[in-house]
């Protein structure tokens, strides 16, 4: 008498599905519901965004650079000004310092809304996500009144600003600030605190803080295994050194360290980091003109140069090779979710087909990065 | 056991506290609402006060408008476009800074500089176009912009411009040259000037 | 009842006891549908509005007949029963072609049938069997059939992990509701649907109506069970795990279109009606008025079982826009750990408080 064999299942979870943020393949190999393997297909999404940067500018590269990562598209104009600027070797001044921070920051908060209201559509909340959206269209109103544009801003230019602030932004943001505040302990409420929520993501998906080291993950997903790894403390770029700031770590509270609930609860507490930091940036922006710096023809000297920045996915890379002429040489983006997405494989293993889900909802992924 | 129960307390206490919140929102509805009957209602466009010293620079990311009468033909409008959606043919004109009444090119621009080439084509393909306002500031004469905004006494604000037809997208500004009058303006008859 | 006074009409006419039978059970079944399909046109046109309020939106609106969804967006649900009947039928060409065509019957009629034995008012009760609600909870297991032959015959995979997380699910739950209805016979002694709600008349504690959710602690807590099985029974959120949208996009249903469609959404929402009008008959009152002796000639008693039924939906509505979903096993563990123990227990406590405080 033998034993009754049972055979695996392969199933697509293909690329049109309502929660894949994006178009993205897995191709996942069950036993019932225990999911056995999984193989992530990507590149449906792919528009040569590094092909293109070497037959354009450095300024006609900043609106592709948006078209990345279309959620947080001012953290990508942010890193790339950057890395520019700091090839060039130009100093700007502290007003423009000060304003790319308050972008950066409101594009934080913004991202992190979409990151947490589609992860409870994943789990099947469907009212926190619509109060979150509706939040975070007062963010691109508020970027609306700014630079004009609501999603893809071209704002971040090398040495300086497109556009500077308008007379009563001061009153608007700190308006807004007072708005949302109440609203984090809403959504705990309603959400974070659910015990039907607990249950879904507490000890689900745990990665645990070696093999995300391994992996190269970073950002919130790192910090929620509880490393200290965030790169505006530990190498400051632009002003951060000037705020004071917390860096939320995942503790395990409801479940082990490194559960999709850290990984959530981090983005929550930084949200209030942010605020935090926008409240000080506007206390102390300074005056001055946001043009004067700006080069009237870009033409870094030969060299490469690589920097990272802090995106709300994690570290954003810029790699550029310049040779002298105002087009350069070659541009490579390196996207945090990539690593992210890639450490799926590793910790999903094992868990049910509902649990992959929301493990890949909690990682936080976005598909025009990943592909470029 | 404790832990059995202290779990079901758990469930109903966090339950009761999410459906409060809804109950809320529910009876809250005329003050909270944020839906807009569209067309009927739309959101106003935020208005910038941005002081009174860069105000010709404009901030609407709208339809793109060229005052074809201001234009020179430098072309610094079309090298700026990361797509290459702007495409622009210009002759040169027989005297520089004269009009032209035959085909309506005027040879003077608002801001006094006299022009010394004739725009026969200026199209700019809307569909191509990736709003991201690099065109606009090249310009010395600040005749391609983005309507509505700060420049809204000379274009009101335009962004519901779609069309059924791709091609009805691709946006001509030039004003119309048949082809004798092209072939004239390049080979322009010796002036009887002896 | 009205079968039988149907019946007796006939009798009058001529003696014909068969075809007297058959003529009064079709007579009766056609209000009976047009009921279902009225009512799901209300509760979908409930369910957009209320959703949308807790959502800080206002759902459909319109500004009159013709414009938009009609004044109020009363002409959506309209709308979307035109579009479900025009839509075109589909049918995958590997899949199995009679099992798939029978399967929405089958759901439809495991909740169709069980509507023979609600009782809207004194009078209006299809028919009064002396096993009412026994014959209710049998019947509405039916559709657990229906469902796993959808499927199956789709040929997709995914339709087939909808139908068997529905089917562990929707027999899983019956035993706790079943449970709870136990402790509720214990106390009135009758099975018949009828003889249930007339034990509920008077008063309790002095002022509050005899019903038996006040009677007692423990039917208090047989109610809520009852009522969240029901809910489980119904697919509905935070049990919606077989037609989890955001995971297996229609789960048993993908494959349906149009009318078949329809009979899915029918079912379930004369599915979420049978539960209500249980849970109101055994443990509301039924068709009684709060205050007992005014407001309770036949016409109020409908107005009376109407709208506490409605109130029941109004919380499944509620419930589902509030909470995320459960997995698979947490549903399981809520119900044979949680439930079902307490159920049992419950039928101790309901009595031992009736014998000793009775």
């Amino acid at each position: 008498m033998g034993v009754v064999q049972g055979d695996q299942m392969v199933l697509n979870i293909g690329p049109q599905h309502p929660s894949t943020h994006g178009v993205l393949r897995l191709q996942v190999r069950t036993d019932g519901e225990i999911v056995s393997e999984i193989k992530p297909y990507i590149g449906y999404l792919h528009r040569c965004f590094e092909k293109h940067s070497e037959n354009v500018t450095y300024e006609q590269v900043i609106p592709f650079t948006d078209r990345c990562d279309y959620v947080a598209s001012m953290n990508n104009n942010f890193g790339y000004v950057v890395t520019m600027e700091e090839l060039m070797e130009i100093k700007v001044p502290d007003r423009v310092e000060y304003i790319r921070v308050i972008m950066a920051e409101l594009n934080r908060i913004a991202s992190h809304l979409l990151a947490l209201g589609t992860y409870g559509l994943d789990v099947g909340a469907f009212t926190p996500f619509l109060y979150m959206f509706r939040d975070r269209e007062r963010i691109l109103d508020i970027f609306e009144l700014t630079c004009g544009a609501r999603l893809l801003y071209n704002y971040m230019w090398v040495g300086g600003v497109s556009h500077d602030l308008p007379k009563d932004f001061e009153r608007i943001c700190i308006g807004f600030l007072d708005y949302f505040e109440p609203k984090i302990k809403e959504y705990n409420d309603l959400l974070t605190h659910n015990k039907i929520f607990l249950e879904r993501t507490a000890d689900v998906g745990v990665l645990p803080p070696d093999v995300a080291i391994n992996f190269g993950v970073s950002g919130p997903n790192l910090r929620g295994s509880g490393v200290n790894w965030d790169v505006r403390k530990d190498e400051p770029y632009s002003i951060y050194d000037r705020f004071e700031f917390e860096i939320p770590l995942g503790e395990g509270e409801f479940g082990t360290v490194g559960d999709s609930f850290d990984r959530y609860w981090v983005r929550v507490c930084e949200m209030k980091e942010s605020i935090k930091i926008i409240r000080q940036a506007i206390k102390d922006l300074p005056d001055g003109d946001v043009f004067q710096t700006i080069p009237k023809k870009i033409r870094p000297p030969k060299g490469s140069i690589y920097r990272r920045t802090e995106s709300p996915r994690g570290d954003l890379g810029y790699y550029i090779i310049s040779d002298g002429s105002p087009i350069p040489y070659r541009v490579k983006m390196r996207s945090p979710a990539f690593t992210a997405l890639s450490s799926l494989g590793e910790i999903a293993e094992g868990w049910m087909l509902s649990d992959v889900i929301a493990i890949l909802g909690s990682l936080d992924i976005v598909l025009g990065e990943i592909d470029r | 056991m404790k832990k059995y129960f202290a779990n079901i307390w758990g469930t109903i206490t966090t339950l009761k506290t999410g459906m409060g919140i809804t109950w809320r929102h529910m009876m809250n509805i005329k003050k909270d609402n944020v839906t807009l009957q569209y067309p009927e209602e739309r959101w106003p466009r935020p208005e910038r006060d941005i002081g009174f010293e860069h105000e010709k620079y404009n901030v609407i990311r709208s339809r793109l408008h060229v005052d074809i009468d201001d234009c020179i033909g430098c072309l610094k409008c079309e090298r700026a476009c990361p797509v290459d959606c702007i495409k622009i043919d210009t002759i040169k004109a027989p005297t520089r800074g004269e009009d032209i009444p035959d085909i309506r090119h005027t040879g003077v621009t608002e801001n006094g500089t006299n022009k010394a080439l004739v725009v026969s084509r200026f199209t700019i393909d809307m569909s191509e176009c990736c709003y991201c306002n690099l065109c606009v500031y090249p310009c010395p004469e600040e005749c391609i912009y983005m309507v509505g905004g700060p420049n809204s006494p000379k274009h009101p604000i335009d962004y519901e411009f779609s069309e059924f037809n791709r091609k009805d997208l691709i946006y001509e500004f030039s004003k119309p040259l048949t082809s004798e009058q092209k072939s004239e303006l390049m080979n322009p008859k010796p002036d009887a000037k002896a | 009842m009205t079968v039988d006074t149907l019946m007796n009409w006939f009798a009058k006419l001529g003696d014909f006891p068969e075809l007297a039978f058959i003529l009064a059970v079709l007579i009766c079944a056609v209000p009976v549908f047009l009921f279902i399909a009225v009512y799901a046109l209300v509760a979908i046109y409930g369910e957009l509005k209320i959703s949308s309020f807790m959502q800080d939106k206002v759902g459909p609106m319109g500004q009159g007949v013709g414009l938009h969804a009609g004044k109020w967006g009363l002409l959506q649900p309209v709308a979307d029963a035109l579009k479900l009947i025009l839509k075109e039928d589909i049918i995958p060409t590997s899949a199995d072609k009679k099992l798939f065509i029978l399967a929405p019957f089958i759901v439809f009629i495991g909740a169709f049938i069980a509507f023979a034995a609600l009782p809207f008012n004194q009078n209006i009760i299809i028919a009064d069997m002396n096993i009412g609600i026994f014959y209710i909870l049998a019947v509405s297991s039916l559709g657990v059939i229906g469902l796993i032959m959808a499927g199956w015959s789709s040929n997709n995979k995914w339709s087939l992990y909808g139908a068997m997380r529905s089917a562990a699910q929707i027999v899983s739950y019956e035993i706790p509701a079943a449970l709870s209805i136990i402790a509720v016979i214990m106390l009135t002694g009758t099975l018949s649907m009828q003889g249930i709600i007339q034990h509920q008349s008077g008063f309790v504690w002095g002022i509050l109506p005899n019903w038996i959710i006040f009677q007692n602690p423990f039917t208090f807590l047989a109610f809520f069970i009852f009522f969240i099985s029901g809910v489980a029974e119904c697919n509905r959120t935070p049990f919606d795990i077989p037609e989890a949208e955001s995971e297996l996009v229609a789960g048993a249903f993908t494959e349906y279109s149009g009318m078949r469609y329809a009979f899915f959404f029918l079912s379930e929402y004369a599915n979420m009606f049978i539960v209500s009008g249980i849970a109101v008959t055994a443990f509301l009152g039924g068709w009684q008025s709060p205050i007992s002796g005014i407001l309770n000639s036949p016409a109020w008693g409908l107005w009376w079982f109407m709208s506490k039924a409605m109130f029941l939906i109004f919380a499944m509505i509620w419930f589902r826009w509030t909470f995320p979903r459960l997995r698979v096993d947490q549903l399981m563990n809520v119900c044979w750990k949680g439930f079902t123990p307490i159920a049992m227990v419950n039928i101790f406590g309901v009595g031992i408080w009736h014998l000793m405080l009775g």
